[in-house]
């Protein structure tokens, strides 16, 4: 084990899978030599040399469809959007050709690819580079959608999409990238489709993603110390393929589901997590469902605004208080 | 305006008589198979919409002839030519236009989507200015592994105005991706005079220069010219020299899908360009050059065999079941998203 | 932690507890026996819950207790015997009296409408009220308004609050007539509740007989083939039972509506042919262990299935899971050579089919070239339906495509599915 920021786990997974296989390939803007605007990708070119490490030009249609077209013919790149806002920029090679080509061509095209994306807010970035977006890849069918909350998930996930042969959206939140967790050593590779649950409770079930993960865990803790409500907390960490089973079942012991959401309110992952509690733990299920998320409205830039914009500790508390005896 | 072009090294490329009837065989199929969608069209039995390429089948056939079998081709939703002239089946592109399990997709893609990565076709793209940058990057796969292979990518003379193919041909120039890219101006983007939306006369030919590439213009209905320009700018993109833009110079025939009949070209314009027809044009030249014409008829009704033969394959080919609706949008063949 | 009475079964609301592995002041692990229960359907081994050590018996050997009371408790920690002592305070103070769900009162001008919060029964609430039989009414909010949740049932259950089924016949006490010198053999717990379903069956579901005769020589042929070498292989006998299952399964897929349960006005369709097959236990008592899914088994699957849950009702094997959720039943009287039997529903199903004994027997038959008498093992299948639910047409007709997929169904290569 050792202790490394979220932000040098993407390097490490990166790094893991481009030693393990010669045709993992890696490109994206300011992704080389300047080691990513973030600094997640420091010293990869380095070790892996310009031929494997590439820096793009501005033109992120051409980075996803150069992406696509090498892993139809025998590579697996991983291709970085610097901001997940700007997939709206390239969407149509998301939605319209990386996610329905396999489909389309009745298996005959393979798109083995990892799409790496630095999403959310709390960085004070503004509306344009501050949003969540796995939500918008949720809703495409073809794509696998990840956002890992710790650094060990960070690297295992990573290694994990990177060998999945299908197209696979790695969303990291980038007001993480300096949180550190321990990560293990020496090859390490998690697995798709399967959430962890964090904590036990016995009065509600929150079910959390990426940085809303530590603001649940936060709220929980204050929760059962200050008010006696005890909360069980589940980091989905992978929104397709969706871990329905933990998710059910964790629901079903405690009856209630909370789900804290960073997207705004409308068609936020959690509600397709809400319907299909609704529908089938709807027997288990001691009150109504209760979903925080952010209000459905752009992003504010000034901190106190951004702050009380998406879910934070404190109205997480408030809301779960205020539902959930 | 217009631009200095320098001599085209394609010049210098010499035609054999192999490669001539090579090339005469292959418009043949292409038109003969594609006339034949049109009457399946009109039975009923092709469905939703088609793009035909009637008229423009030199450009299909003299890349398909100059092309290795392991380079790439990457094409629009007009992209029944270009499936076929890299030697796919004709019964896989009707049956595929009908809906039948024997179709190249199976009845999943449709006309628009025509794919068969065992002949190198890596697929028909339908929106506009897609194929390009994912040319770019078959091309660099091709590059980094150093296998020689060359991707080719056709489109229309509309997709000059894209952002796409901007960022695709940048990015290729910059990279010296081993990639040609091939516009089809057919003087029409969809409905409209393509002079009428751009700003320079040659929509790619005239912007080649933004991107550090000589500019070229071919007359896309002459398949030996076609045939020239094509293994040039593959040996130059074999031998590292990066990519080429060409515009080839055309004329459809039907309207821009199914569903328009053409009326808004002006008066005479379809016929003028009827008389170029490239393989009629084509015909009449292996006549003066000697080819006899017992020689081409018997090419002719082989072709003719060739699509009688595959209409009645797909035809008799059974509708796709059900049960495919949910396979292969995963690699496991599946398409599930929970447990 | 408490060790409380397990749900064994969807309709089965209390057991009795026949024996404890551990005396108090025992030490226990986690998943090691720790007590056996006897439901009417079956009696089970249940492990222990924790690692510890066996604080409290308070339930004892023989006494029958409800699903989801305390049986026992194990003291895992500091932490576990305070949570023990609080939870065995609670349960000994006296229960407080059913707070009034209020009525909808006429709402006054300008008031809001009577809709507390104390009205509305949450999911799981209504579940545990309607499986237990529950009387909200009796039962104590602790939620916000006043709302019953869901620990409020489950306290109220474990605190004896569950009463039987509503309407429990309440009968003199007959006399009797016995001979002199007669022996009382008191009813044992699976004979008990044998006794009390088949009755409420026989008077709540109106059953009508309906019998095929059926021509078993494919079946026959089947087996032959299959001779020594499926026993030798399988360690036993290959019996007419899992070719009857298959073909059932395959006629219920056509016929729904006897894969179903009444509920109320409703015809439930089950999705799932799950097929329980009656076991006699040594003439002491019934068994129904359920084969799920059939029509997705092989033949030879299906045969190891039923032989399987056979062996383990016989040897006291079965799981909980094994008795529930059928849809159907098979009742095999035929090892015995019966002619024909009209065996009772097993609710909450809609049908029950009897296999009788298979016999050699003349039959005529019909060929192009006139009749002939030839020697075939026939035997009769006998299917007793609910006719609230079924019509004697319908069920002939089933019992007709029961027929035919018996007589006439490739069986030999059936038997050669994958093993």
């Amino acid at each position: 084990m050792a202790e490394l920021t979220y932000r040098d786990a993407v390097a490490a997974g990166i790094a893991q899978e481009m030693a393990r296989d010669e045709n993992v390939v890696f490109l994206g803007e300011d992704v080389a030599d300047a080691g990513g605007v973030f600094k997640a990708t420091v010293g990869l070119l380095e070790k892996f040399g310009p031929r494997r490490v590439r820096d793009c030009p501005i033109s992120e249609q051409a980075i996803l469809g150069a992406a696509m077209g090498a892993a139809m013919t025998g590579l697996k790149p991983i291709a970085e959007i610097m901001f997940s806002d700007f997939l709206a920029v390239c969407w149509d090679i998301v939605a319209n050709e990386i996610a329905k080509t396999r489909y389309m061509t009745n298996g005959q095209i393979a798109l083995p690819l990892v799409i790496r994306t630095a999403n959310g807010a709390g960085s004070r970035f503004g509306a344009q580079h501050s949003q969540a977006v796995e939500n918008w890849a949720m809703a495409v069918p073809g794509l696998k959608v990840v956002a890992p909350a710790f650094p060990a998930d960070v690297k295992g996930l990573l290694a994990a999409a990177v060998r999945d042969p299908n197209p696979v959206l790695f969303f990291e939140q980038k007001s993480l990238y300096s949180m550190k967790g321990e990560v293990p050593d020496g090859e390490y590779v998690d697995q798709l489709g399967k959430a962890n649950v964090l904590r036990r409770g016995k009065d509600c079930t929150i079910v959390a993603l990426a940085l809303m993960v530590h603001r649940a865990l936060d709220a929980a803790a204050i929760l059962e110390k200050e008010h006696g409500i005890s909360c069980t907390v589940v980091d989905v960490r992978s929104l397709v393929p969706l871990d329905t089973q933990t998710i059910l079942s964790e629901v079903s012991k405690t009856g209630r589901l909370v789900t804290v959401e960073e997207n705004p309110r409308l068609c936020g992952w959690g509600a397709e997590v809400a319907s299909i509690v609704a529908d089938e733990c709807f027997w288990d299920l001691d009150g109504p469902i209760l979903r925080i998320t952010t209000p459905h409205v752009p992003l504010p830039s000034a901190d106190l605004l951004e702050d009380n914009t998406i879910p934070s500790v404190a109205r997480i508390v408030r809301e779960i208080r205020g539902k959930i005896e | 305006m217009t631009t200095k072009r320098k001599k085209s090294p394609a010049a210098e490329i010499d035609i054999g008589r192999e490669t001539r009837l090579e090339l005469y065989r292959l418009q043949l199929e292409l038109r003969y198979c594609e006339k034949r969608a049109y009457d399946l069209f009109l039975q009923n039995l092709v469905k939703g919409t088609s793009h035909l390429s009637l008229g423009q089948e030199a450009i299909a056939a003299g890349f398909g002839v100059a092309m290795r079998p392991d380079d790439w081709t990457f094409c629009t939703y007009r992209g029944h030519a270009h499936t076929l002239a890299r030697g796919a089946s004709m019964e896989g592109v009707l049956g595929e236009l009908m809906g039948r399990q024997c179709g190249l997709l199976g009845g999943k893609g449709g006309s628009m989507h025509l794919t068969d990565v065992t002949k190198g076709a890596m697929g028909s793209y339908a929106i506009i200015g897609a194929p390009l940058p994912v040319a770019a990057g078959a091309a660099w796969s091709a590059q980094y592994r150093g296998t020689g292979q060359v991707a080719v990518c056709f489109f229309g003379d509309g997709t000059a105005n894209i952002g796409a193919f901007h960022e695709a041909l940048n990015f290729s120039a910059v990279w010296k991706l081993p990639v040609v890219y091939v516009c089809e101006n057919n003087l029409y983007m969809e409905y409209t005079p393509i002079s009428a939306v751009t700003a320079v006369e040659h929509p790619a030919a005239d912007r080649a220069s933004a991107y550090g590439l000589p500019s070229i213009v071919v007359d896309g209905n002459d398949a030996d010219a076609v045939y020239k320009i094509a293994s040039a700018a593959l040996a130059k993109a074999r031998a590292g020299g990066g990519p080429s833009l060409i515009e080839a110079m055309t004329y459809r025939h039907s309207g821009h899908s199914r569903a328009d009949p053409g009326k808004y070209r002006p008066e005479g314009e379809l016929e003028k360009w009827l008389l170029r027809d490239p393989v009629v044009t084509y015909r009449e030249r292996l006549l003066t050059l000697g080819f006899n014409e017992p020689t081409l008829k018997d090419m002719e009704a082989e072709a003719m065999g060739k699509v009688d033969r595959a209409t009645g394959i797909a035809r008799a080919s059974p509708v796709p079941s059900i049960d495919d609706i949910e396979k292969n949008v995963w690699a496991d063949g599946g398409s599930a998203w929970r447990n | 932690m408490d060790v409380i009475m397990p749900q064994l079964g969807e309709t089965v609301v209390e057991g009795v507890v026949t024996r404890w592995y551990k005396k108090v002041g025992d030490v226990v692990k986690a998943d090691e026996l720790l007590f056996d229960v006897e439901t009417d359907k079956v009696s089970t081994e249940i492990p222990a819950p924790a690692s510890g050590v066996v604080a409290e018996i308070l339930v004892e050997e023989g006494a029958t207790a409800k699903v989801g009371s305390r049986l026992a408790v194990i003291r895992e920690s500091a932490a576990g015997a305070v949570a023990a002592q609080s939870a065995g305070t609670t349960a000994a103070a006296p229960q407080s009296a059913p707070k009034q769900a209020a009525p909808i009162a006429p709402a006054a001008a300008g008031e809001r409408p009577a809709r507390q919060a104390g009205n509305r029964l949450s999911p799981v609430v209504r579940r545990l009220i309607a499986e237990h039989r529950l009387n909200p009414a009796d039962i104590r909010g602790t939620g916000r308004d006043g709302r019953i949740t869901r620990e409020d049932v489950t306290g109220h259950i474990e605190r004896g609050g569950a009463r039987g089924p509503a309407g429990t016949v309440r009968t003199e006490p007959s006399a009797v007539y016995a001979v002199g010198g007669a022996t009382r053999k008191p009813l044992n717990a699976v004979r008990k509740r044998t006794r009390d379903h088949m009755l409420k069956s026989w008077t709540t579901a109106p059953h009508v007989l309906q019998a095929v005769e059926v021509d078993f020589m494919k079946v026959e042929q089947a087996r032959q083939a299959a001779g020594a070498a499926w026993k030798a292989r399988e360690g036993f006998t290959l019996t007419y039972l899992p070719f009857i299952a298959c073909a059932v399964s395959a006629a219920l897929a056509k016929f729904p509506l006897l894969n179903a349960s009444l509920d109320g006005d409703d015809l439930v369709l089950h999705p799932r042919i799950n097929i329980g097959i009656a076991v006699d236990l040594n003439f002491e008592g019934l068994v129904v262990p359920v084969v799920k899914d059939v029509p997705g088994k092989s033949l030879p699957q299906l045969a190891r299935e039923i032989n399987d849950l056979a062996q383990r009702a016989r040897s006291n094997r079965l799981k909980p899971d094994d008795m529930t959720g059928g849809t159907y039943t098979l009742s095999n009287s035929g090892v015995f050579g019966t002619l024909i039997t009209a065996p009772i529903i097993n609710q909450p199903q809609v049908a029950i089919l009897s296999t009788d004994g298979v016999r050699k027997k003349p039959v005529v038959i019909e060929g192009p070239q006139g009749d002939s008498i030839a020697i075939r093992p026939v035997g009769v299948l006998a299917q007793t339906f609910d006719h609230r639910a079924i019509d004697g047409a319908y069920s002939a007709a089933f019992l007709r495509e029961v027929t035919t997929l018996i007589e006439t169904r490739d069986w030999t290569q059936e038997l050669q599915g994958q093993y």
